[in-house]
């Protein structure tokens, strides 16, 4: 039995009676980049809220290195280092640029970096700097995702989990985007992306899932899945259910 | 004017308000009853030991940090899952419990804290400022002046504006809505006594004064904006400049009815208030 950093056990997650994710697993290692890709609704919002502990699975277990997450309030969970984008971002607006990054670093331990991580942040998105002290809700869409991604990536966290983050980008930000990604994640960043734009996310993915309501339908190595004819119908089918 | 002294203490009142309902998002009806109850610990303390009311706001600021800590995580932080409605509510029987208690045990008469130097007067370019009205309103401007230098320069004050925006991501970064939504109660209701020990020394006051101060904290807000600590203080003064003007103008007995009045063409007007801010989730 192998030690992943992220196991997801069988987990189904209601919203009152309907079902939301029905018998769902994977699992995420070390220095990955995983993939949950699908549509709207199938399900990938609702469990990276789970993850997070922001609502219970009704059956099944999340494992956080070894440890379940069961009875964690949400801010324990990021506190045991895993920082969740949310889809939309959800910064602080009212908030300067430099305020959201310092609120990223509340945690003590993460506090004592302050100044190193600012500057990793900045290495990362130079822009973020020439707009410190401006309000986060005067930012461009392209920006405020930068500043999402860096807020998040101020506590240090061993597992980045990112929630459409290419959502509402223009194409230009969003092959940008992926870059950034995937050059976290060499310099050692683990990632759980959650996306509908499939073709970006399958390229820099080690592994991926597909959802389709609430249910994993096809999983597999992000080239393969590519050149998989019976994916190529899944994904065909999710092309034609974004129309 | 002294309509503008007075309302540096609706101010005061107000920022606690506005920062409770930021963070617990709730109106905290009892604000007025916590004001009332301060006053009363004030007069205790200055009939038994006649120190100086003034050193008051000293004494009570920590005393006050310290109630609002344990009804918050003794009373509200059970509540706090089950919604906002059992808030409002235990908000309101708090009221009505310190009310009726200070009713009970220190009679319904009123009450006044007269310090040697109460009717001394200044004259200021002819207009006359009752001195101890000009040291509360000092006091106040420096209370605000705290507050938000805390707002804006601590780790905790930044932590407490980003809860009152989003507690879902502030949660997400390893914030605990619960801590924060204490020390913000804590901070509300210290505010709360700095208004009282301020209205024992200006007024005579009764037990039952906290619901009236409690509807004016709420109208100096409404007037400032929801989220805005300069607009809470903001709003007192001008609410207590309005009443002092209706005052004059037309009767004292106006005074509450043009407050009201005006409270009424905000909401409708500019529900935001003058400085609030509207709602944006980015």
């Amino acid at each position: 039995m192998e030690n992943h950093l992220l196991e997801v056990k069988n987990v189904d997650i209601f919203y009152g009676d309907a079902q939301a994710v029905r018998d769902v697993s994977f699992h995420v290692d070390q220095k990955q980049i995983i993939a949950l890709v699908g549509a709207n609704g199938a399900g990938k919002s609702t469990l990276l809220n789970a993850i997070s502990s922001f609502n219970q699975p009704r059956r099944g277990g999340i494992l956080f290195s070894g440890k379940s997450i069961a009875k964690l309030k949400p801010e324990e969970v990021a506190a045991m280092g895993i920082s969740h984008v949310p889809e939309g971002r959800r910064l602080f607006s009212r908030l300067t640029v430099l305020e959201n990054l310092e609120l990223g670093a509340y945690l003590p331990n993460t506090r004592l970096f302050l100044k190193e991580s600012l500057g990793r942040a900045f290495d990362l998105f130079p822009v973020l700097r020439g707009r410190l002290h401006q309000s986060a809700g005067t930012l461009s869409g392209g920006e405020q995702q930068m500043l999402a991604i860096a807020r998040a990536l101020m506590a240090r966290p061993i597992l980045l989990m990112l929630d459409e983050p290419s959502l509402g980008l223009a194409p230009i930000f969003v092959r940008r985007l992926f870059e950034t990604i995937e050059a976290l994640n060499k310099g050692g960043v683990t990632i759980l992306l959650v996306e509908q734009n499939i073709p970006q996310t399958l390229k820099i993915a080690d592994y991926a899932y597909v959802l389709q309501t609430g249910a994993v339908r096809m999983e597999g190595r992000g080239e393969g899945l590519i050149n998989d004819p019976n994916f190529q119908q899944a994904f065909l089918g999710l092309m034609r259910a974004k129309k | 004017m002294n309509g503008i002294l007075v309302g540096c203490m609706y101010g005061v009142a107000a920022i606690g308000l506005s920062l409770i309902f930021g963070c617990m998002e709730i109106v905290f009806i009892a604000q007025g009853a916590v004001m009332v109850l301060a006053a009363y610990c004030i007069y205790w303390m200055f009939t038994w030991t006649s120190i100086d009311p003034f050193l008051g706001f000293l004494v009570i600021i920590p005393i006050f940090l310290g109630f609002g800590w344990v009804v918050y995580t003794g009373l509200f932080q059970r509540v706090a899952k089950a919604g906002k409605n059992p808030s409002l509510l235990l908000a309101f029987g708090l009221m009505v419990l310190l009310e009726h208690v200070m009713s009970l045990v220190w009679s319904p008469n009123t009450r006044t804290v007269a310090a040697s130097y109460s009717a001394s007067a200044l004259r200021l370019s002819g207009i006359i400022i009752s001195f101890t009205r000009l040291m509360v309103s000092i006091i106040a401007l420096i209370t605000t002046g705290l507050v938000f230098l805390f707002l804006k320069k601590t780790m905790l004050g930044k932590a407490v504006r980003g809860v009152s925006e989003d507690m879902r991501a502030a949660a997400l970064l390893g914030i605990s809505p619960i801590r924060v939504s204490a020390a913000t109660f804590s901070i509300g209701i210290a505010l709360a006594g700095i208004a009282g020990v301020a209205t024992a020394i200006t007024y005579p006051f009764d037990p039952y004064f906290g619901f009236l101060f409690s509807l004016k904290a709420l109208i100096a807000v409404a007037f400032g904006g929801l989220g805005s600590v300069e607009g809470a203080f903001l709003g007192g003064i001008i609410l207590g400049a309005l009443e002092s003007l209706s005052s004059y103008t037309i009767s004292a007995g106006w005074a509450d009815a043009v407050a009201y009045v005006t409270f009424l063409i905000i909401l409708v007007m500019r529900p935001k208030g003058l400085l609030g801010r509207s709602v944006e989730k980015v």
